[in-house]
């Protein structure tokens, strides 16, 4: 503490500098800067430059805090005197400063690195919105193809074709379908992950859907000289109320990886009631093979996108089912796990909580079956075909010129359907959702309401590619009555036209 | 004949002020944030066809509210450089209420708004954020040298008339 006050006293930290009022030293102890050689103080450093016009002769003083001179850090004071020189006063505070600089660079730094971070996590935002967003429009471009294999194969199926021919044409067909199912995949992806992906909830025969999943897979096992087997509980409500699609889809994906990971043995699916209160049921599903199982530190991958644990070509596929599944469980409040052991099996195992029916007549229920639809020759439709797709017009235009019903008119763009529709009155519409100038969603309601109100009542079905978020509801604000996803069959077309033009 | 003008960079710590006056005086530049305490000032002759000035810069310190800045630092100053980041929301949302301020208290000084770090933004941010930055005069990059001699010469220009 002594020699702290000694140094104070011994060591001076205080420069005295008297100038006139234009700036010339006229005296300075130079106890901090040499500033006694210097002939004006303006000179000395560009703070004294700029500072100088504002001393005026009168009684004044000016402070100036934490100003750096040279390597030092010091307070200044410039005293100014009605008839008497500016005397200017320089403090040498550089320690106290410094030890003010540690502190606010540490709370600078942190407070800039967390506004930072807010930004960088925006951009990662961007990106995967980006992603997003490319996924579902590149899904959708490549539809328009695959719509074109798709139908040729078919007609070209229905040519005179030689046994190996036909055999090469079923090859294509299958291909497509597999395609089509990774296509399917990534877009449902998509749809989750921007939270456009709707459950839909409807009541349905859960027994049938089972005995179905059965029939299917246990001839497909057997296929592989494997054995499937189904346990059902018994207390199991007969209808549920869900999406009977997406139900089966979860199904689907978690038993066709339990055969394509199972080389011999068997896989067995058990559906036991966890429990029953009111009209809420929450059922458990369990699916165990005797497969080549799955190594503890992979595990957890295997719910994760693109990621395949065996990425061996013996198995190939995107990657993609599980995660779907993950998220389809997650989105009917269920939760999936996953128990493994390498060479021995996997079991895979999630619970759905759904609603079912307490009181519900079967009677209600149509039997669906879908026959094969044939035009009668004698009556003809005027159909208008909105799309811009070259291949898409074809495809079209040769299945409907196949029924011999339908006279077909094309517009490539919306303005070329607002002429046609001015024109003609057709018997229906089929519009593409994506056109060069507009979205059928405003084109739709555009065509009803023009032409002397022409087509108010005329069925407009929609063709579209990525049905990205393109609920029920949004077509029916649109005023169209049906969707039709690419890539169609041909019975699928004409099961549609049969529907709305009966 | 040079004459000297006095002029203040404003704006919120970190936001590149020191850069911005390195980037013009020395034509260097560091990626190490220093946190500026007080105020530095230096010196540079800008050469306009016409005249010859002596900008005498005062770096201060970094401030989160304009008012509350040093009213010692901002005596005689000639004109001001008013800078944000625009990479961080916080040293931009209140450029409205800030240049008002400088408005109301400092009349007839000019102001030239730098945006600065316009390397590290991309175009959707700047979409995104375009109605903060209607004031902007220049967006500048002190690493890459964007616009910063730009901005002093302005200003210059802005004194000189």
């Amino acid at each position: 503490m002594l020699e702290s006050y000694k140094e104070q006293f011994l060591y001076p930290k205080v420069q005295f500098i008297v100038i006139s009022g234009e700036g010339k030293i006229l005296a300075s102890d130079d106890i901090l800067f040499p500033f006694a050689e210097k002939e004006n103080i303006a000179d000395c450093h560009p703070f004294f430059e700029s500072i100088l016009p504002l001393m005026e002769p009168k009684e004044d003083a000016l402070s100036f805090s934490c100003v750096h001179i040279g390597e030092k850090i010091c307070d200044i004071n410039c005293r100014t005197f009605k008839d008497k020189h500016p005397l200017i006063t320089i403090h040498d505070l550089s320690e106290h400063y410094e030890s003010l600089q540690t502190v606010a660079q540490k709370r600078n730094e942190t407070l800039i690195e967390s506004e930072i971070l807010t930004l960088q996590n925006t951009y990662l935002k961007e990106k995967e919105a980006f992603k997003r967003t490319f996924i579902a429009n590149f899904s959708h471009e490549i539809r328009n193809p695959l719509t074109g294999v798709f139908s040729f194969t078919e007609m070209l199926e229905k040519t005179s074709l030689s046994d190996e021919q036909f055999d090469l044409v079923e090859v294509i067909k299958s291909l497509c379908q597999d395609l089509n199912i990774m296509i399917n995949d990534i877009l449902d992806l998509s749809k989750i992950e921007v939270g456009k992906f709707v459950v839909n909830n409807e009541i349905f025969d859960f027994s049938e859907l089972l005995h179905s999943t059965e029939f299917i897979y246990t001839t497909k096992a057997r296929q592989k000289n494997l054995n499937f087997r189904m346990h059902v509980d018994k207390k199991l409500p007969k209808y549920i109320e869900g999406d009977k699609t997406r139900i089966k889809q979860i199904l689907t994906n978690v038993i066709e990886n339990a055969i394509k990971f199972t080389e011999k043995g068997d896989i067995d699916l058990h559906i036991t009631l966890n429990h029953k209160r009111a009209n809420k049921a929450n059922i458990q599903f369990r699916i165990t093979d005797t497969g080549i199982g799955i190594p503890k530190e992979a595990i957890h991958d295997i719910f994760t996108s693109f990621s395949q644990v065996h990425k061996d070509n013996k198995y190939p596929g995107t990657g993609l089912g599980l995660t779907i599944v993950k998220n389809l469980v997650t989105l009917m409040q269920g939760d999936i796990s996953a128990e493994s052991e390498p060479g021995r099996g996997t079991t895979i195992s999630f619970n759905l909580k759904l609603r079912f029916p307490l009181h519900y007549k079967e009677t209600a229920r149509k039997e669906k079956v879908e026959k094969k639809v044939l035009f009668n020759t004698k009556k003809k439709y005027n159909i208008l075909l909105v799309e811009d797709n070259k291949i898409s017009q074809i495809i079209v235009l040769k299945i409907l010129s196949s029924q011999g019903s339908f006279f077909l008119d094309i517009a490539e763009n919306g303005t070329q359907a607002m002429e046609r529709t001015e024109e003609t009155r057709y018997d229906l519409i089929l519009l593409d959702i994506r056109l060069p100038d507009v979205t059928g969603y405003e084109l739709a309601p555009a065509l009803r309401n023009h032409a002397e109100k022409k087509h108010t009542k005329t069925p407009i079905i929609a063709l579209s590619g990525s049905m990205l978020g393109d609920g029920k509801q949004k077509y029916r604000k649109a005023g169209i009555n049906d969707a039709l996803q690419k890539p169609f069959q041909e019975q699928q077309l004409l099961q549609k036209l049969h529907k709305h033009l009966k | 004949m040079i004459t000297s003008k006095k002029i203040v960079l404003l704006g919120h710590f970190g936001v590149g002020k020191t850069s911005l006056v390195r980037r013009f005086v020395e034509d260097s530049f560091s990626d190490n944030y220093k946190v500026t305490i007080g105020v530095h000032i230096l010196k540079k002759e800008v050469t306009l066809p016409e005249n010859q000035v002596n900008l005498i810069i005062w770096d201060i310190e970094g401030n989160e509210d304009i008012t509350k800045t040093r009213s010692s630092y901002l005596l005689g100053s000639h004109g001001f450089i008013y800078v944000f980041d625009t990479t961080r929301k916080t040293t931009y949302e209140n450029l409205a209420s800030d240049l008002e301020h400088l408005k109301t208290t400092y009349n007839n000084v000019p102001v030239v708004v730098v945006g600065n770090k316009s390397d590290l933004v991309t175009r959707s941010h700047m979409k995104e954020n375009k109605a903060y930055f209607k004031p902007v005069d220049y967006f500048s990059s002190a690493k890459t040298g964007a616009n910063v001699d730009t901005i002093f010469e302005e200003l210059t220009k802005k004194i000189i008339l």
